[in-house]
């Protein structure tokens, strides 16, 4: 039933900013708003208050993304806040994302970093991982201090890690 | 044989006390002194009537006593009288009884001795039978008693015995429980010991363990710590490049 209403908001937001022509635009703009919710309990804390009203919450959201995103973007972050359903928004917004890349008929694959890439690794990982995968894969970075050095790429269920975090950890275990 | 020498030696018996009984005293006559005198008198007073005719009691008198004067022939006569007297107060023969009173005292035995064989001795012999039975009976019964008495004895004996034989068992089995528990006390305070014994030994080993895996892990979590923030420090721009392409190159050769 959750899988079923996440889809269903995944294929709303889908629905709207292929309406709009703005997909890849919107795609990018959640993204990047879902990993920095991920990262800020307060602000989830805040988002997921059902004792704030809605239209409080959804101004929160409004102020947050100003003129860095898109009017539809925007709308769209407001629509999820005030259905009450910010506790699984990087999943809808996961959904979201899976669902456009399947229209370009393409596989998501979430590459976590401690620094910026440029373009030139990202076509070098793009390739890679198709190669790896026997999928066309689009990859979305997202910059994770914790991961130290390296990368680590999750793509559907499988993980791909080769962060110095995952030998620091590798080392303490071999501690015990 | 014996019973009829018995009953022969009872009739004999009772015969002679019968004779006893019935016998009178011994006399020249076979009466009495007393029957003798006076037969006597009643004699010589019958002579006197045909001699004279003296009254009774004089003549008896005369006849008895010689007065003075008298004649010879008197003398005689008086002295004949008291000799007929005198001789009632012979004494008859020791040894051999008057024939009268063979004869009485004979078939006085006769009579009694058949009706003592006839009568007295049955009912003699039948009281003796029937004493010398409740005798028997009283000795069967007193033996018999006393053979119950005996069972009773042996019973009372064997219940005595198996009582005890009961007893020494049940107290041997109280024993037996008495050690067997103690026994068991005795192993499952033992076991309780070792158990406890090596419980704490394996909780000390388990907190000596703990304790060096807390120790080692606090060491490796320090010099972690230090690696960690030597590696963030080492890791430059360049550092982070040569990572992600080797890990790119790792990927493209998997």
């Amino acid at each position: 039933m959750a899988d079923n209403a996440i889809t269903g908001y995944a294929d709303a937001l889908f629905a709207v900013a292929a309406a709009n022509d703005v997909l890849a635009t919107v795609e990018d703009e959640l993204f990047r708003f879902s990993q920095a919710l991920s990262s800020d309990e307060n602000l989830q804390a805040t988002l997921n208050d059902s004792s704030l009203p809605v239209d409080r919450r959804q101004q929160i959201v409004e102020d947050l993304l100003g003129g860095s995103a898109s009017s539809t973007t925007k709308a769209l972050v407001s629509m999820i806040v005030a259905s009450g359903r910010s506790a699984r928004f990087s999943n809808i917004v996961d959904a979201f994302i899976e669902r456009s890349a399947a229209s370009r008929n393409k596989t998501v694959a979430t590459v976590r970093s401690a620094v910026e890439l440029d373009d030139n690794q990202k076509d070098k990982l793009v390739t890679a991982l198709s190669g790896a995968t026997n999928k066309d894969v689009e990859v979305k970075v997202v910059i994770d201090p914790s991961v130290i050095g390296g990368l680590v790429t999750e793509i559907g269920d499988d993980i791909i890690d080769g962060s110095v975090r995952r030998r620091l950890n590798q080392l303490r275990e071999n501690f015990r | 044989m014996r019973r009829k020498g018995i009953r022969l030696s009872f009739s004999l018996l009772f015969a002679m006390a019968g004779l006893l009984f019935f016998a009178g005293p011994a006399s020249a006559s076979g009466e009495s002194i007393g029957s003798c005198v006076v037969e006597k008198l009643e004699h010589i007073m019958e002579e006197g009537h045909h001699d004279d005719g003296h009254h009774d009691a004089e003549h008896l008198f005369h006849s008895l006593h010689a007065e003075e004067g008298a004649t010879e022939e008197e003398k005689k006569a008086v002295k004949k009288n008291e000799d007929k007297l005198e001789s009632c107060l012979e004494a008859p023969s020791p040894i051999i009884p008057e024939l009268s009173e063979v004869i009485w005292g004979g078939g006085a035995f006769l009579i009694l001795f058949v009706v003592m064989v006839k009568k007295g001795f049955p009912a003699v012999k039948a009281a003796m039978d029937a004493r010398a039975d409740k005798i028997r009976e009283d000795l069967d019964a007193a033996e018999k008693a006393k053979t119950d008495a005996q069972s009773v004895h042996a019973d009372y004996e064997a219940r005595l015995a198996d009582a005890k034989n009961e007893a020494s068992r049940l107290i041997d089995e109280a024993r037996g429980a008495a050690d067997q528990v103690r026994s068991d006390l005795v192993a499952k305070a033992e076991a309780d010991i070792s158990e406890m014994k090596s419980r704490a030994a394996s909780e000390i080993e388990a907190s000596r363990q703990q304790a060096i895996a807390d120790l080692r892990a606090e060491v490796a979590g320090i010099a972690l710590g230090a690696a960690e923030k030597v590696v963030q420090s080492s890791l430059d721009e360049d550092a982070q490049r040569r990572l992600v392409d080797q890990y790119i190159d790792e990927v493209a050769g998997s």
